[in-house]
C-alpha cells in the first residue's frame, strides 16, 4: 500500500509544480503584455505632445516615466503669474521662503480627482511648516485671452471641483499658459516639488501614491534626502 | 524493488519537467518584452496618435438621399478614451461633427456603447471608455459631386495613471454623391 500513497503524493507534487509553473508563466505574459502596452502608450504620448518635443522637460516627462531624473531638478522654478478662480492674480514669488507643490492637473482628469484628496490632506498636514499646494489647472483647449464663455465654464468647473473636493488650497487658472517654461506639461497630474529656496527639488508625472507625494513634501521642506 | 523504480523514474520524469519550465521561464525573461509579447497586430505598436481612423476612405452615395456610413476607429494599447456617455459631467466625451461647408451634411450618429472600466488605483469609479477598435454608425445626406469632407472626431484620452489633453482628430472621407 505504501508505494502507492508515495506515488500519489510524487502525481500530486507534479501537479502543484505544473501549477505554479503555469500561473508563474500567465503571470510573466501578463506583465510583459502591460509593458509592451505601456510602451506603446508612451509612444503615443511623445508623438502628441510634439509641439514640446525639443523642449528639455518635455524629455524629462517621459524620462520620468522610465525612471530618469527630470532636467528641470535643481533649476529655479520658472516664475509665473496666474489668476485665481476669484480673478486674483496669484505669483510665485509671493510665495517666497515657502515650500510648494505645483500640481498641473485638469477637471476633466481621471488621476487628478484621484490624487485632490491626498493633496489636500497633505497640505493641512504640512501648512504649519510653511508649505502650501497651488493647484494650476489647465483647460487643455487653448483659450484666447479673448474667450469669455471658454474661461467662464472652466472657472465654474474649477470652482465646482473645489466645492466638491473640499480644497483648501489655492486653485489658479490658465496652466497652459506657464505649460511651455516647466517644459510642455502635457500629461497630468504633473507636480512639480519646490524648496524654499525656489528650487525643483523633485517632479512626478502621473498619479504615484500619497507616499511618494509626501516624501517628495519632506525633501522639499528640507527634511528628506 | 519496482515501485522504488517506478518512484525514481516519475522523480527524474518531475525533475527533467522542471528544468524544462525552468529553461523557458528563464528564456522568457531574457527576450525584450516587445519582441515576444507583441500585440497580434502588429500596427498597434505603430499608431502614433491615441486614436486613428480606419476606414472608410472613399465612399459613394445618392445625392441628396440619407445614407448610413460606418465611421471605424481604434484606440492605440494602453490607452483609453471616455465613451460619448461618460458617467461623470466632467469628463470630455467623444464626439463626431462634420464642417457645415463640406457639402456633406451630418444628419446623426450613433455612437457605440462604452465599456465599463475602472482605473487601478479607484476601483470603486466605473468609467465608461472605448478601447481597441470602435465603430461610429453616421447618416450623412451628399450633394451631388466629390466631396473631400474633413470631419473632426473630438476626444480625451488617458492611460491608468494620466491623461492628455482633449485632441481632435481630422477624419477625411472622400465622399461622392451620385
Amino acid at each position: 500500500m505504501f508505494p502507492v500513497k508515495r506515488n500519489t503524493i510524487v502525481l500530486f507534487v507534479i501537479l502543484i509544480l505544473l501549477a505554479v509553473f503555469g500561473w508563474a508563466g500567465w503571470a510573466n505574459w501578463m506583465y510583459h503584455r502591460q509593458q509592451a502596452e505601456r510602451r506603446a502608450a508612451l509612444a503615443v504620448k511623445k508623438s502628441e505632445t510634439a509641439p514640446y518635443a525639443n523642449t528639455p522637460a518635455s524629455a524629462a516627462d517621459m524620462g520620468d516615466i522610465a525612471g530618469m531624473p527630470s532636467p528641470l531638478v535643481n533649476k529655479p522654478a520658472p516664475a509665473f503669474t496666474l489668476q485665481d478662480v476669484n480673478g486674483k492674480k496669484i505669483s510665485l514669488a509671493d510665495y517666497k521662503g515657502k515650500a510648494l507643490l505645483l500640481n498641473f492637473w485638469a477637471t476633466w482628469c481621471g488621476p487628478c480627482k484621484i490624487e485632490t484628496p491626498w493633496l489636500v490632506q497633505l497640505r493641512d498636514k504640512y501648512a504649519s511648516q510653511g508649505f502650501e499646494v497651488l493647484g494650476i489647472s489647465s483647460e487643455g483647449d487653448g483659450y484666447t485671452p479673448a474667450d469669455k464663455t471658454g474661461w467662464a465654464q472652466d472657472r465654474a468647473a474649477i470652482q465646482a471641483f473645489a466645492t466638491q473636493m473640499k480644497v483648501s488650497y489655492p486653485m489658479l487658472m490658465g496652466g497652459d499658459s506657464i505649460s511651455k517654461p516647466y517644459g510642455g506639461v502635457e500629461d497630468l497630474p504633473t507636480s512639480f516639488f519646490v524648496n524654499r529656496d525656489g528650487t525643483i527639488v523633485a517632479t512626478q508625472v502621473g498619479l504615484t501614491s500619497e507616499s511618494d507625494i509626501e516624501s517628495n513634501i519632506r525633501k522639499a521642506l528640507g527634511e528628506g534626502k | 524493488m519496482k515501485h522504488r523504480r517506478e518512484v525514481k523514474r516519475i522523480l527524474i520524469a518531475a525533475a527533467l519537467l522542471t528544468l524544462g519550465f525552468s529553461a523557458i521561464a528563464a528564456r522568457a525573461q531574457s527576450a525584450g518584452p516587445l519582441q515576444r509579447f507583441d500585440h497580434p497586430d502588429q500596427s498597434l505598436a505603430k499608431q502614433s496618435t491615441a486614436v486613428e481612423f480606419l476606414f472608410p476612405e472613399q465612399i459613394t452615395v445618392r445625392a441628396g438621399k440619407p445614407s448610413p456610413v460606418e465611421m471605424h476607429f481604434r484606440v492605440a494599447p494602453g490607452l483609453h478614451i471616455n465613451s460619448h456617455a461618460p458617467h461623470d459631467a466632467y469628463l470630455i466625451p467623444t464626439t463626431l461633427d462634420v464642417p457645415a461647408s463640406s457639402g456633406v451634411r451630418l444628419l446623426g450618429a450613433t455612437f457605440p456603447d462604452g465599456k465599463d472600466f475602472t482605473l487601478p488605483a479607484d476601483p470603486k469609479t466605473r468609467l465608461s471608455v472605448y478601447t481597441g477598435e470602435f465603430t461610429i454608425l453616421t447618416r450623412i445626406q451628399a450633394q451631388r459631386g466629390n466631396h473631400l469632407v474633413q470631419a473632426r472626431l473630438r476626444y480625451q484620452a488617458c492611460d491608468d495613471n494620466q491623461c492628455m489633453p482633449p485632441k481632435n482628430l481630422t477624419v477625411a472621407i472622400d465622399v461622392i454623391g451620385r
